[in-house]
């Protein structure tokens, strides 16, 4: 295979992978959407009562996504009732079984999880599209490295938040590593959002770094996940 | 080979049973202080704990007993039952100052070298690392750390901005590295005992810090950084020598 062929083939395994993840979410989300239009009846703020049932939908998520490993739904605050904030997150503890994750919701406290700030939330909120954030440290939230994926959910039209998953970064290097191991001459997978590298195939280019400036002889292919702006940045002529 | 032995032995010693609830004490302390732990959160069970920090059940008794006796937490029986934070610990003076007399000139200059060290490599990973957004939150911090009011407050916005940034820096290893040291620093340095910390010149530079990482010059970055850490640490001794050597005149009383 020619480098443009051996590029083009592992850009694929990556998009494809990243696709079928974010399908699933579209699922969940809508699945959300639907639970909480018939809990709502008439009324429009969601409350404590209407959440029944999100344990089940992220427990389902996570136990069929063997990387995954937190999900659930995160409330904009102008769509509850009488709460600082909503954070329906399971994730799965040392010993695989699923716990809800708590966070600190009181504005005036020192670990205020001020949530709808991060790129998560906030540019799922602006562009009505899906979205990933990350490699970050996620202090105050899950307080490991990690990605997150989100998808804009919504009732009857109207934006309610976000349904996402949180993937650890030594588990996404499981997934990618084979994949972009076949990428002739030092390359990487990056987040545009950030410029911030996710995963390279050598010592070149580091998880977390921000590559400011394109290195001369590279040049980005992008990975086709709608909105998610991460492309490959891999060598102009390998060899 | 000849002084292995000795090192090992010092290295592989066991733990004190007194000293493992001690430390189990001090760290859930540490915790409230930091507002990691919140006033009326619970406490995991003691099973939990005692699993969780890998000690037996009586050690963890021992640490929950001393942390019940100075007032910080409450245990209460039946259903909602639990050990639960009821107050945080005494921004004591007393406690600050018994610390401050129980440690060396040498042990605190060495708390201040290891923390300009993770620091300084904070600080240039930054430069490398920060988006644009984490650099927002840091000058937010900076100037939210201007109006804090109380000792408690105070230390809070400072142990807040330097957690952050190694956040910043993108590493689980420094967050955890520099969570432990605003354990042992942020305390001490705010609470006024001989002469109030100037929180106009510590937000100020924390904020030509933040602004020096947004202008990506590592050097510059870590030349402020390591001037701030060395007048927190005079800050330190200066308070030291005052309270303990009292023929100096107290002119900042």
């Amino acid at each position: 295979m020619s480098p443009q062929d051996l590029t083009a083939k592992a850009a694929d395994s990556i998009t494809g992978w990243l696709n079928d993840l974010y399908r699933d979410l579209g699922t969940m989300s809508g699945e959300v959407g639907l639970l909480l239009e018939a809990a709502l009846g008439d009324r429009t703020k969601i409350s404590k009562r209407d959440l029944a049932g999100l344990r089940e939908k992220s427990t389902k998520f996570l136990n069929s996504h063997s990387d995954v490993v937190g999900a659930g739904v995160i409330f904009s605050i102008s769509s509850i009732q009488d709460a600082e904030g909503v954070l329906e997150w399971w994730f799965k503890n040392d010993d695989n079984a699923i716990e809800k994750l708590d966070f600190d919701l009181a504005p005036e406290g020192n670990s205020f999880y001020d949530y709808e700030q991060l790129p998560w939330f906030s540019i799922a909120a602006r562009t009505g599209q899906q979205t990933i954030a990350g490699p970050y440290v996620d202090y105050l939230g899950f307080n490991e490295y990690i990605m997150t994926c989100t998808v804009p959910s919504y009732v009857r039209g109207n934006f309610i938040g976000v349904t996402g998953c949180d993937l650890r970064v030594r588990d996404l290097e499981q997934v990618f590593i084979p994949m972009i191991r076949s990428v002739p001459g030092d390359a990487a997978i990056l987040n545009g959002n950030e410029n911030r590298v996710v995963l390279g195939n050598s010592g070149r280019f580091l998880v977390g770094e921000r590559i400011k400036n394109r290195p001369e002889g590279y040049s980005l292919v992008p990975l086709e996940v709608p909105y998610l702006n991460l492309s490959l940045l891999c060598s102009s002529r390998p060899g | 080979m000849a002084s292995l032995p000795a090192l090992q032995s010092q290295i592989y010693r066991t733990l004190p049973a007194l000293e493992r609830a001690d430390t189990i004490a001090q760290r859930i302390s540490t915790a409230i202080s930091l507002g990691m732990l919140r006033e009326g959160e619970r406490l995991p069970a003691e099973s939990e704990l005692s699993e969780m920090f890998g000690v037996a059940g009586a050690t963890l008794r021992d640490a929950l007993a001393s942390l019940r006796e100075q007032g910080i937490v409450e245990t209460r029986r039946g259903r909602n039952g639990g050990t639960f934070v009821v107050k945080a610990p005494p921004a004591a003076r007393d406690l600050m100052q018994r610390y401050l007399a129980e440690t060396s000139i040498a042990e605190l200059r060495d708390l201040g070298d290891e923390h300009a060290a993770v620091t300084a490599a904070t600080v240039r990973l930054a430069c490398d690392r920060a988006d644009p957004q984490a650099l927002d939150r840091l000058e937010q911090l900076a100037r939210a750390q201007a109006r804090a009011e109380t000792p408690e407050a105070r230390a809070r916005a400072d142990s807040r901005f330097h957690i952050e940034l190694a956040v910043a820096a993108q590493s689980p290893r420094l967050v955890a590295t520099e969570i432990r040291l605003q354990g042992e620093i942020s305390q001490i340095l705010w609470t006024p005992l001989a002469g109030v910390f100037d929180l106009e010149t510590a937000a100020a530079e924390h904020l030509q810090l933040a602004q020096a990482i947004r202008r990506d010059e590592p050097d510059t970055a870590q030349r402020l950084a390591l001037e701030h850490i060395r007048r927190n640490i005079y800050h330190l001794i200066d308070t030291k020598l005052s309270l303990s050597y009292s023929d100096r005149t107290q002119e900042t009383l």
